[in-house]
């Protein structure tokens, strides 16, 4: 009894909220859908597959915000590395299309970083003016035309395919996620990266090399949202502008309930994976209870707000 | 009562003399219009539908007036046809959440599916599942992109958007006495809805009022702009009798326009209700006419469609609901008529 209680005492609340909450959301729905296809296996990984890129995209936020930045025109990039992807694979072979949809993402993610890191400007508006930027590029690279992606290997890699019966939505999470968290946790830079946003000063002076902290952080950002904008075109067989544009509050709610800070120094790239997942479910669950549209909004709000008040409240303490 | 068929008949005989032969809605692939009103449900037919235990999901593609009068035009034959409905989304316009959409309404395993898909191209994998297990689908407006009928779908149901770009060139050619200049401002987008719109209003103006002549025409993709775009047409033309707009967001901003350059005589026309352009319009400000689409009767008949391809019955490929020229004079019941809602109480102050 005293250990539980000595364990209890130990544990990271802002981070268990999100285990908590996955976990009483999960119960809820299991029981009151257990006759309306909750928990069906296909229903069950139809979550995971529609919560993927939005996985993705909340890993690269849990470096920028673990640094003391943020990114806010990764939706933006999302649409942008897309479209760029669907165009080149009209051309040229799948390694092309997806070195270009990657790279656009890494490169504009690179472009944010280089205003941040070495021009000093908070990443707060500059990823707000390059979300403007980056969301006119995109309508007006294909005159507001969604370009059908037909590569089917491209398709089954990015977007419906399976490998051993796994689908590779389910494979590319597994896989964000694995990678994310080994760097993180264990990896210099991950340590970098935590330093970075818990007193960047001390860091700097400690031997860090704080601007390239911050540039990397934004390219991996970038990077993330290029794969995500990948895994809607694969998933969707087309590439449209508006994808990702309503993913932003999505991912940022999700990180925030994973545990990671608003202000830096703290994160967690599993809890980012559960936050998604929350989200995922909440939509699902709702749906399925055949709430009305604006019900469904509403309960939605609501539960955010009782899961991001309570991991800020007790990370403010 | 039969001198006014009499005359409406024969008011309608002139205006298809008057009109190009082409004067009419046609489908996304050219398919011949049915009017909404042809398709039905007999009672019979609602018995053996009650007795199958079917279901059915509503998968929108955004939130408005209009899109509650279709919920509530197909939730009420549902009802009489003992249909129930299992699930209601809302996409935002995102094609991302309209295929999440899709997926999770398909857990509920539904008999039909009424949904707009956001985009041919990216609606074609979307609705692909549906598709394959046979489920029946009635799209309202748009066509996924290789759907075939009957195959892949019971029918497209639409608004008789002909009409309403003519009915909106007969109004505002009306309050100019058929004579003058006019602005046309169209929707800037490769959007079948709108552009059928759009372009039956010129086409109308162009054909049958020879005395009134489109001295600018402008496109618009953000409705946000649709102030400095009439700034812009009444700086270059400010003898502008009368203008059109594409739809009722973008005309607020023209009206606003009008109203900062203290233009009372421009008059407005637009499609689709909204209630700051009707109080305007029943003040006697500058808009004369809002067309506006049956929005409850489209949802019927999607219902009814969907329906009658769950029976095996032929369902025509391509219906259109009518259009109501809604004016000062009958604004109470045209809203009635379109959206099945009372009119905002500032309309009858």
């Amino acid at each position: 009894m005293t250990r539980l209680s000595s364990r209890l005492r130990g544990l990271d609340f802002q981070q268990a909220v999100v285990y908590f909450g996955f976990l009483a959301i999960f119960l809820f729905f299991a029981i009151t859908l257990y006759d309306d296809g909750f928990l069906t296996q296909r229903n069950l990984t139809n979550i995971v597959l529609q919560t993927a890129p939005a996985t993705i995209m909340a890993i690269g936020l849990v470096f920028a915000l673990s640094a003391g930045e943020i990114d806010l025109s990764f939706g933006s990039i999302v649409a942008v590395s897309a479209l760029s992807c669907a165009v080149a694979l009209q051309s040229f072979p799948l390694p092309v299309g997806v070195l270009v949809g990657l790279g656009v993402g890494v490169a504009i993610g690179a472009f944010n970083g280089v205003l941040v890191a070495y021009l000093k400007l908070p990443s707060f508006l500059v990823t707000l003016a390059t979300m403007g930027l980056f969301a006119g590029i995109a309508r007006s690279m294909t005159n507001l035309r969604s370009i059908p992606v037909m590569n089917e290997t491209f398709t089954g890699i990015f977007g419906s395919g399976k490998l051993f019966s796994v689908p590779s939505l389910v494979i590319w999470t597994v896989l964000g996620v694995g990678v994310g968290h080994l760097l993180y946790r264990h990896t210099r830079f991950g340590a970098h990266v935590l330093a970075t946003g818990d007193n960047p000063r001390a860091a700097q002076v400690s031997g860090i090399k704080v601007p390239r902290v911050r540039l990397y952080v934004l390219m991996i950002c970038g990077g993330c949202a290029g794969l995500a904008g990948l895994l809607y075109a694969g998933r969707l067989q087309a590439a449209k502008y508006t994808l990702g544009e309503s993913d932003l509050m999505t991912v940022i709610a999700a990180v925030i309930v994973g545990g990671t800070a608003l202000n830096g120094g703290k994160g967690s790239v599993v809890g980012a994976l559960l936050g998604s997942l929350l989200m995922g479910m909440l939509n699902n669950g709702l749906i399925l209870m055949n709430l009305k549209v604006s019900d469904q909004m509403i309960v939605r709000g609501l539960i955010i707000l009782i899961a991001v008040a309570v991991s800020l409240r007790d990370s403010s303490r | 009562m039969k001198h006014l068929n009499t005359l409406a008949f024969c008011g309608a005989l002139l205006g298809a003399m008057s009109t190009p032969a082409w004067a009419e809605t046609t489908g996304p692939n050219g398919e011949t219009a049915t009017a909404s009103s042809l398709v039905t449900v007999s009672d019979a037919q609602a018995e053996t539908l009650k007795a199958g235990d079917h279901s059915a999901a509503l998968l929108w593609h955004d939130q408005s007036d209009f899109v509650n009068a279709v919920t509530a035009g197909a939730s009420d034959e549902f009802a009489r046809l003992g249909i129930k409905v299992v699930a209601t989304t809302s996409a935002g316009f995102d094609a991302a959440k309209q295929r999440s959409d899709i997926e999770t309404a398909l857990a509920k395993q539904p008999s039909i599916i009424l949904s707009l898909p956001l985009d041919p191209v990216t609606s074609a994998a979307a609705f692909e599942e549906a598709k394959e297990n046979g489920i029946a689908l009635s799209f309202l407006s748009n066509l996924p992109a290789g759907y075939e009928h009957p195959a892949d779908y019971a029918a497209i149901v639409t608004d008789d958007l002909f009409q309403m770009g003519k009915q909106a060139a007969d109004a505002l050619a009306s309050s100019m006495g058929g004579k003058g200049s006019v602005g046309w401002i169209y929707h800037d987008a490769s959007y079948y809805v709108t552009n059928q719109r759009d372009n039956a209003f010129k086409a109308t103006i162009e054909a049958d009022y020879p005395d009134i002549e489109i001295v600018a025409e402008q496109g618009i993709s953000d409705p946000a702009r649709a102030e400095e775009i009439a700034n812009a047409m009444l700086l270059r033309n400010p003898d502008l009798g009368g203008v059109y707009v594409t739809w009722a967001g973008p005309a607020e901003g023209v009206l606003a326009a009008l109203r900062a350059n203290g233009n009372k005589t421009t008059k407005i026309v637009t499609l689709d209700l909204s209630e700051p352009i009707a109080l305007d319009m029943v003040r006697g400000g500058n808009v004369v006419a809002i067309v506006a689409d049956e929005a409850y009767e489209l949802g019927r008949a999607m219902a009814a469609s969907a329906a009658l391809d769950l029976l095996k019955e032929d369902v025509p490929a391509f219906v259109v609901a009518p259009a109501v020229t809604v004016t000062a004079d009958n604004v109470k019941e045209g809203w009635m008529q379109s959206l099945r809602i009372e009119a905002p109480a500032s309309l009858s102050q």
